[in-house]
């Protein structure tokens, strides 16, 4: 920067605030600061005085104390949204983003906001956002949310249910959503989280032929791939992987005879093994079946299903399995939230379950249950029971914290949990009962 | 007051939120746009940054992104096509400096105007999805000034012009250059490529196939490689000077085609300079040079590799059938050695080590030095040399370094059990006579064979070995029990095994009285100490040393072998004898007697005996006297016997006899091992699997191996299949 001497005076809305080129550095090149300081334009004007700024000077010392300090704190007086609108004008939108939560730690979590939304309805699917946003699954409808959790365009593709939404990154966003009989409509689209608008349909050929189909679970591999699972009118059931550059499908997987890929509720991108993961799971069939795809040779390298099986007393069935390639296993979980482990270097494999006692098994049990789902974050395991989330740590996965909104703040109660996700240091929750989803956050450090 | 007008009052709702001035949208874009202007026109120092960033935000804010959006497309348009004048209007080699100078501005400018339209670039266009404004910026540039009708090819020629002056040896302006290049590069790889590079390459590949064909005309072999390695050292640093990274495997392509693809056939057989002649003449760098250019390009290594390699064999055929050679089998694997040594230096210091030229240099060897049959016997013969006397006054270490050598030449060869048959022969004289220069080297040879060949291989040549060491025990354990023989003549004994050591046809002469007195008292004392064993003499082995006297009392030391101090020790007692008579007294087979009588009658200085009539042979009626006259400046003299140093042919046919006498048993075993692991096999794969067994003694000849089959089948050890003839079965 182009400035000669330390101390910067400005002068924001009548109010005269003074700085150093320190400081103001911290706001990096592209944004207002870094151009009004660059030689091109400080070599054009005297400003031997001092800066006019004709903003908000409340938000400026807000603003200004982020650049000091790197920490965000918001005066009761100032609305988020003011803040955000300001921020924005001085090109420190991400500045503040990064600053108004910390690092994702599952234990120690506090729950930071509920978002009631109008849609009627049960709720299908919540995914968390690569910076923060999320986007909810309802019926037909998707509703997107920044980060400032300000709701954008609703997206839809030709009103058709939505089976599956996922986040390409913080611009892009698929969904896949039921055929609609009689016409080429459904499957999968590409759409912009800001604008809602389409940008993109992917389209199915079986035998150089374009197909209608339903598109079920998604998953998307850091090779810029997408999977989802397909169900077309003739049967040709299978996985459909498409490129995300070019939107061009690139490969199927057919469902081979006695197993189920098609109807799959889970897809899993390994990045280790360079496999996808895919589950079927009761109730959606008799029986489950869990596999290991790997496209390079066309092989099902790994697979488990419970058909066949003696159904016991307890019947234990498997309702939501994920992939730990650290741990070289798959954990499932069952409807009484136990935790099951598979190694993935046998193929014979049969599920270790880890009995645990649980208290809350039949009392507290909310009206309308919903099945568990897991989740995995940087070593912690995550896994939703009606209005509760467990966090498990360590190789011998021990229970270490419980996620659930307190009895006194219920005034936006949605009873039990029926999805979950994780992403951009964010945990974000939706209830069955209400549509009502809540945010969790770890909260920036203490100050010593 | 009236209830009517109470009904009539009505309040308007607020049509507008705010009331917003509808020129308001034009006022503000005149005022970036004039801001632009002055940008461009350098005269931004009236300019308020703050001011026209929160205009431009506003503008946003208010939903007028498209049309400053637009407006500034348009803007920008406007001037570049001015800029675009002012540089078509340059002259000459202002051209260049121009549209540098401009593009500098250019970009200053654009920096200018995304910090003025920060907001837009942060916000609208990512949602409307348009290009970024730094992006907007370098397409209008490309479009209205790099593919501008009077810019585009005025630009290209220009720079290709400056190239090739380069090349002809002109200073240009790198550091333009660079910049020109590095603008062409920031407008994306497909403007970098399609206005530079492609063309580039084009009018390279034809400069270069131009100066090739001259140069091939007129230079030699070695001074065209320096010229074309000279030619892409330029191109390589032209690519770092100023061109893009990544075109420099393109570039260096196009030269190794020109220059040396089209070249490679023509430069290798060109006469008087080409390979064979840098070969013949050491050019090691000139070599170099060509190892490294021809690498570049596919399969130039294999041409050198394919001429290299029959320049060997041919020299190398030549070498060993030629028959003046075959006079000395020393001078012979030395310049074995030399031409071993000549190529490996070529390899190490101008083909980089090459293993794939090390491997055709040493299947050349290979190929060549089994021409000659008598290879083996030559290497044994040239390590017997070394052996004797070839070593005296050398290092340790250069020791090792010779018959390192020796073991690399024994590699090659492919009958390797006759060359064991010939050292055996050769270390049993180097051992009987004490002839060894060093017991170290003879022991380290030993090891190599060892590991080269297997414990199998030097097992007898070991023998002997000790059989030397134990015979020294032997003596001092019977002089010890003797010792009343200190006083008359010394016997030395070598107790040989049988079977390790070559056997020799045995004739025992008669020994002196006193010799055979301690023979048999030697006699006594080893049967005594060995049980169970046989002793038999060999005398056409030993050595003698004897004292003499000759008429006027000249005193010498005679160092003779055993038959002839047979011969001496008879004059002892009379002064003159006939040949008859020494026949009859020593039973000395004829034909060593014969070279016995020459070597003491008729060798000048050696003449300890004189013989009649004075002849050069030896006739069955000469008569032996003592030489009275016999003189010496020697105290010792050593009177030896002659020997054919070389095999003669009958010996020659012998020990060939011998050899493949020994190959039989060997072969036979093969088979059995084969068979007996196989149970059944046809012929083709028993003689394929034979010869692969036995390659690292010999190659086995595959009538030999029929034969052998056919004396296995007599002797019930295989039988052959009723229904396939071809087809052998083993019997347990």
């Amino acid at each position: 920067m182009g400035i000669q001497k330390d101390r910067v005076r400005f002068n924001v809305g009548g109010r005269i605030f003074e700085t150093s080129s320190t400081t103001l550095a911290n706001a990096g090149r592209n944004s207002f600061f870094g151009a009004i300081f660059d030689e091109n334009w400080t070599l054009q004007s005297d400003h031997s005085d001092e800066y006019f700024i004709d903003r908000n000077p409340d938000c400026f010392a807000v603003i200004l104390d982020l650049l000091r300090t790197g920490e965000l704190y918001i005066p009761a007086n100032i609305s988020e949204k003011l803040l955000y609108r300001e921020a924005l004008f001085y090109g420190l939108l991400d500045h503040v983003r990064s600053a108004k939560w910390g690092q994702f730690d599952g234990n120690r979590l506090r729950l930071s906001e509920s978002i009631t939304g109008q849609a009627p309805g049960d709720g299908t699917a919540i995914r968390a956002g690569p910076d923060g946003g999320c986007c909810v699954a309802h019926g037909s409808m998707v509703h997107v949310y920044d980060w400032m959790l300000e709701e954008h365009a609703p997206i839809t593709l030709d009103y058709q249910r939505v089976n599956d939404v996922g986040w390409i990154d913080s611009e892009n966003i698929v969904i896949s959503v039921c055929e609609r009989l009689g016409r080429g409509d459904g499957g999968m689209g590409l759409f912009s989280s800001s604008t809602g608008e389409l940008r993109d349909k992917f389209q199915v050929n079986h035998e150089n032929q374009v197909k209608s189909f339903t598109a079920g679970a998604l998953s998307f591999s850091s090779d810029y791939k997408i999977f989802s699972s397909c169900k077309g009118r003739s049967n040709e059931y299978g996985i459909g992987v498409w490129d995300q550059v070019t939107g061009k499908q690139i490969d199927f997987f057919y469902e081979p005879p006695g197993w189920s890929l098609g109807d799959a509720d889970k897809l899993q991108w390994l990045h280790g093994s360079n496999c996808l993961l895919v589950a079927t799971l009761f109730p959606r069939k008799d029986n489950c079946y869990i596999s290991l795809l790997d496209f390079r040779d066309k092989k099902m390298v790994w697979s488990w299903s419970d058909s066949g099986a003696p159904i016991t007393v307890d019947e234990k069935r498997v309702r939501d399995a994920i992939a730990m390639e650290e741990n070289n296993s798959i954990c499932v979980v069952n409807e009484f939230e136990d935790l099951g482990f598979m190694d993935l270097r046998s193929t014979a494999g049969s599920i270790r379950w880890s009995s645990r006692s649980r208290l809350m098994k039949g009392n507290n049990m909310p009206d309308e249950p919903c099945y568990p789902k897991l989740a995995l974050h940087e070593g912690q395991l995550f896994s939703s029971m009606n209005d509760c989330i467990s966090v498990f740590c360590g190789p011998e996965w021990v229970l270490t914290s419980r996620l659930r909104q307190s009895y006194r703040l219920r005034q936006s109660y949605g009873g039990s949990i029926c999805d979950f996700s994780i992403g951009g240091d964010r945990l974000f929750a939706l209830h069955s009962e209400e549509n009502v989803f809540d945010i969790w956050e770890t909260p920036p450090p203490p100050i010593i | 007051m009236s209830n009517q007008k109470k009904r009539n009052f009505q309040i308007e709702a607020f049509k507008h939120r705010v009331v917003v001035d509808p020129k308001y949208a034009e006022k503000t874009w005149n005022i970036l746009e004039h801001a632009i202007h002055e940008i461009y026109n350098h005269n931004a120092s009236g300019l308020s940054f703050e001011e026209l960033y929160r205009n431009a935000y506003n503008m946003v804010l208010h939903k007028f992104g498209d049309k400053l959006y637009s407006g500034l497309v348009t803007t920008m348009t406007s001037h570049l096509k001015e800029i675009s004048k002012s540089i078509e209007d340059a002259q000459g080699s202002l051209f260049l400096e121009e549209l540098h100078r401009k593009w500098d501005d250019h970009n200053k400018a654009l920096q200018m105007i995304r910090d003025i339209l920060m907001y837009m670039d942060r916000t609208y266009i990512p949602s409307t999805q348009k290009t970024p404004v730094h992006e907007l910026g370098m397409n209008l540039w490309r479009d209205n000034i790099i593919h501008s009708g009077k810019i585009q090819t005025r630009l290209l020629n220009t720079l290709l012009e400056l190239v090739l002056k380069e090349r002809t040896g002109e200073v240009i302006n790198r550091g333009l250059m660079r910049n020109i290049i590095k603008m062409l590069m920031d407008l994306g790889s497909s403007v970098y490529q399609g206005d530079f590079e492609r063309p580039f390459l084009e009018v390279s590949a034809e400069f270069y196939r131009g100066e090739s064909q001259k140069f091939i005309e007129c230079c030699d072999c070695g001074d065209y490689l320096k010229k074309a390695e000279r030619r892409l050292n330029e191109e390589m640093e032209r690519v770092t000077h100023y061109l893009d990274a990544q075109s420099e495997t393109k570039i260096t392509n196009v030269v190794e085609k020109e220059m040396i693809a089209n070249h490679m056939v023509r430069l290798i057989q060109m006469e008087n300079s080409g390979l064979v002649n840098m070969l013949l003449d050491d050019k090691y760098e000139d070599l170099g040079r060509m190892y490294v250019l021809f690498r570049r390009v596919q399969d130039g290594l294999l041409k050198i590799r394919e001429v290299m390699t029959s320049h060997i064999r041919e020299t190398g055929k030549q070498l060993v059938t030629d028959p003046e050679r075959l006079k000395d089998p020393v001078e012979f694997v030395q310049r074995l050695l030399d031409e071993k040594d000549k190529y490996d230096n070529i390899i190490t210091l101008s083909f980089n080590n090459d293993k794939t030229f090390q491997n055709a240099l040493n299947s050349s060897f290979e190929y060549f030095i089994n021409l000659n049959a008598r290879s083996p016997e030559f290497i044994s013969l040239f390590v017997d040399e070394k052996l004797r006397k070839g070593l005296k006054g050398v290092s340790e270490e250069d020791v090792e370094i010779i018959l390192d050598k020796v073991m690399m030449l024994f590699r090659y060869l492919q009958e390797k059990d006759v060359f064991e048959k010939y050292y055996k022969q050769h270390l049993a004289k180097r051992l009987l006579s004490g002839k060894t220069v060093s017991d170290d080297a003879e022991r380290s040879l030993i090891v190599k064979l060892k590991t080269e060949c297997g414990y199998q291989f030097t097992s007898k040549l070991e023998g002997m070995f000790t059989d030397m060491k134990t015979s020294q025990d032997t003596m001092h354990g019977f002089y010890a029990s003797h010792p009343e023989l200190g006083d008359g003549p010394t016997l030395t004994v070598q107790v040989l095994t049988t079977g390790s050591w070559p056997t020799q046809p045995s004739a025992t002469c008669n020994l002196p009285a006193e010799m055979s007195v301690l023979c048999e008292k030697f006699r006594a004392y080893y049967l005594g100490t060995h049980t169970g064993r046989r002793l038999s003499w060999q005398t056409n082995m030993g050595t003698a040393d004897i004292k003499a006297t000759f008429g006027k009392g000249q005193k010498h030391e005679l160092n003779v072998s055993t038959y002839q101090m047979c011969v001496l020790m008879l004059f002892n007692n009379a002064d003159r004898l006939n040949y008859k008579e020494i026949e009859q007294a020593t039973e000395i087979p004829a034909s060593d007697l014969k070279r016995c009588l020459q070597s003491m009658a008729c060798v000048k200085g050696k003449n300890v005996l004189r013989k009649e009539p004075m002849s050069k042979d030896i006739g069955e009626d000469d008569a032996f006297f003592v030489n009275d006259k016999f003189t010496s400046k020697f105290y010792k003299v050593k009177i030896g016997t002659v020997v054919a140093q070389k095999e003669s042919e009958p010996e020659k046919q012998e020990t060939r006899q011998r050899v493949e006498e020994d190959r039989k048993p060997q072969i036979e075993a093969a088979i059995v091992r084969i068979m007996k692991s196989r149970r059944q096999l046809d012929h083709n794969n028993i003689i394929a699997e034979v010869t692969k067994q036995l390659q690292s003694r010999f190659l086995a000849n595959p009538t030999e191996i029929k034969k052998r089959i056919e004396s296995l089948i007599e002797r019930d050890f295989l039988e052959r299949d009723n229904s396939d003839r071809k087809l052998y079965r083993y019997l347990a």
